[in-house]
């Protein structure tokens, strides 16, 4: 499989801590972290400007709404400080973004690997905020969810490596309409709709959707799109692409994590390979919101020009295509296909029976039943409450963490290989050699980042270039570098590592001159 | 357009994964009688006003 990632900013509810100290408050939980780490991040590869339609944009939007929680007499730190990085031992990245702890998965190729990764990204914040409380003597509440009821949202944002040759219009055309209807198994649910600054009742089966305000752009902060055109791949530009995909909302349930991640690489790797929709929604951002707010999951008007089709209906379309082109190839895809036929069978014939899979059909039993049992109105203001503790990862408060610990939620991967996840990286991306140094030659690191490593040796920085090495499975090179006895020796290794990416560095570009490597749309 | 389900290209059964036996990893609970009296003990700790009083930054 391609290489993915997923990044997760998370709520946090401080005793004592207002919005407005929620930068500083952040930054202290992220410091508190006591597990082994370096604090290196070179912010100077990152280009978050640069846009996929080749231009960059002179500035990124801010959200001016924000800015009524800045303190004008708060001295300015800069950035760098601010965020805090910690790069940790299993290769991902921990940090303060805008007020809220982020994880950052290391790079995974297997969705089992990624599901590991982001739950062990739960224990990571959580270790972090026990740290943080212990040192402060407050109580903190970390939740993994999108939105604060109020006008603010925070992201999960996922990352999918592909091809530059595949055309921009492409993507958009093949992947809108799979992105605009996924929210069917993998919206977390959400009390009460947001629309044009006010709030009102309602359930919907998304966080982010009320949230999706343009239909292309470069911006996350604010104007936020439904297709993010970042150009930033962390890797051989020439070559590669990282599709950034800032829609999602983020998941308690890891099974719909693992069908999100698996499902949208399926629907990538089809347009990839010319495949085409039978559906495009001519107003992208009123089909999200249509489909968020379609909650018995009827036809959606938005869709298409008819108007006949389900969220269901397209994605059993892409679903199809990716079970004849993709089933039976290996027992991780065929298990995607699975659950995703499965998942799709069960929301259309029994709703009810996705609880233990789909956070916004778990929540919002959790909701009847309370409801029910306390004789309230669904639309009480007390629903955001229940809403709001299902995302906590308090493990005596949390909803869903209650859910798993009775066993009613369907388990991706096992407790062990998030415990693994927790110190060692997926073995075959890049994400082993920053981990492997990370974990035995702390010292010896001058700088971090996805793309590269600073490494003294001998007197003299050398620079480890990470970004050719994102395609390649590196399980061999990662099983040599853990026997090597120490720095010479892995230095060794990074160096025929080297050489053997620039051979199929060349390799690549001379089968890329052959037509097989272009899109169909090139041809 | 009027989408009918057998109008649709018949769909490839992926193979069923095999679910592995119970302590050796995930299983797939019972989700038809569920017992979430604790569920319902959490929930009326909740403070209903929590909601209210939640505020963040707007992130990315």
């Amino acid at each position: 499989m391609r290489m993915m990632g997923l990044e997760t900013e998370y709520g946090i509810a401080i005793e004592g801590c207002p919005v407005e100290d929620l930068l500083d408050s952040a930054m202290g939980l992220v410091r508190a972290y006591p597990g082994p780490h370096v604090a290196l991040w070179d912010y100077g590869p990152e280009s978050p400007r640069r846009d996929l339609r080749g231009f960059t944009a002179p500035v990124l939007a801010q959200d001016p709404a924000d800015a009524r929680y800045d303190r004008p007499d708060r001295p300015r730190t800069p950035a760098e400080v601010e965020r805090s990085d910690r790069v940790l031992t299993n290769g991902a990245r921990f940090y303060n973004d805008h007020g809220h702890p982020e994880y950052a998965t290391p790079e995974c190729r297997t969705v089992d690997d990624l599901v590991a990764h982001d739950r062990a990204g739960e224990g990571v914040v959580l270790t972090a905020a026990n740290a943080y409380m212990t040192a402060t003597g407050r109580s903190v509440h970390v939740y993994r969810n999108n939105t604060d009821f109020h006008g603010a949202t925070y992201g999960c944002h996922e990352s999918y490596l592909t091809r530059r040759c595949v055309p921009v219009a492409a993507l958009v055309e093949g992947l809108t309409p799979y992105l605009v209807t996924r929210q069917i198994f993998c919206g977390a649910g959400k009390a009460g709709i947001e629309e044009g600054g006010a709030a009102r009742p309602g359930y919907q089966m998304s966080q982010r959707a009320d949230f999706v305000a343009v239909p292309l752009s470069v911006d996350t902060l604010y104007n936020r799109p439904l297709f993010n055109t970042r150009d930033e791949p962390h890797a051989a530009a020439a070559e590669l692409v990282r599709l950034h995909v800032i829609l999602g909302d983020a998941n308690m349930s890891e099974w719909a994590t693992a069908i999100k991640a698996g499902a949208t690489s399926l629907a990538l790797e089809l347009v990839e390979q010319g495949w085409s929709p039978p559906v495009a929604p001519a107003d992208l951002v009123v089909a999200v919101k249509a489909v968020s707010r379609e909650i018995d999951l009827g036809p959606v008007g938005a869709l298409s020009a008819a108007g006949q089709w389900s969220a269901v209906d397209v994605q059993r379309s892409y679903l199809d295509a990716a079970a004849k082109a993709f089933g039976g190839r290996d027992a991780g895809t065929d298990r995607v296909l699975c659950e995703w036929a499965d998942v799709l069978d069960d929301l259309q014939s029994d709703l009810e029976s996705a609880f233990d899979r789909v956070d916004w059909v778990a929540k919002r039993a959790l909701m009847c039943q309370f409801a029910d049992e306390e004789g309230l109105d669904l639309a009480d203001p007390a629903m955001q409450s229940l809403d709001l503790a299902y995302h906590d990862l308090h493990p005596e408060h949390g909803l869903q963490v209650g859910l798993r610990q009775a066993g009613l939620v369907r388990r991706w991967v096992t407790e062990e290989a998030v415990t693994r996840a927790l110190a060692a990286p997926p073995m075959d991306t890049r994400a082993a050699i920053r981990g492997h140094f990370v974990s035995r030659y702390a010292d010896a690191l001058v700088s971090v980042c996805w793309s590269g490593l600073g490494v003294r040796y001998r007197g003299h920085v050398e620079r480890i270039d990470l970004g050719r090495l994102a395609q390649a499975d590196l399980t061999r090179w990662s099983e040599r570098l853990a026997q090597a006895a120490d720095l010479d020796e892995t230095m060794t290794i990074m160096s025929q590592l080297e050489g053997d990416a620039d051979g199929r560095s060349r390799a690549r570009r001379a089968a890329m001159q052959g037509e097989s490597h272009a899109h169909p749309a090139r041809r | 357009m009027h989408i009918r389900l057998e109008d649709r290209t018949p769909r490839p059964a992926p193979p069923t994964p095999q679910r592995k036996e119970e302590g050796e990893g995930p299983t797939r609970p019972d989700v038809k009688r569920p017992d979430n009296s604790d569920l319902l003990r959490r929930m009326r700790r909740v403070d209903p006003e929590a909601a209210r009083r939640y505020r963040q930054r707007s992130g990315q």
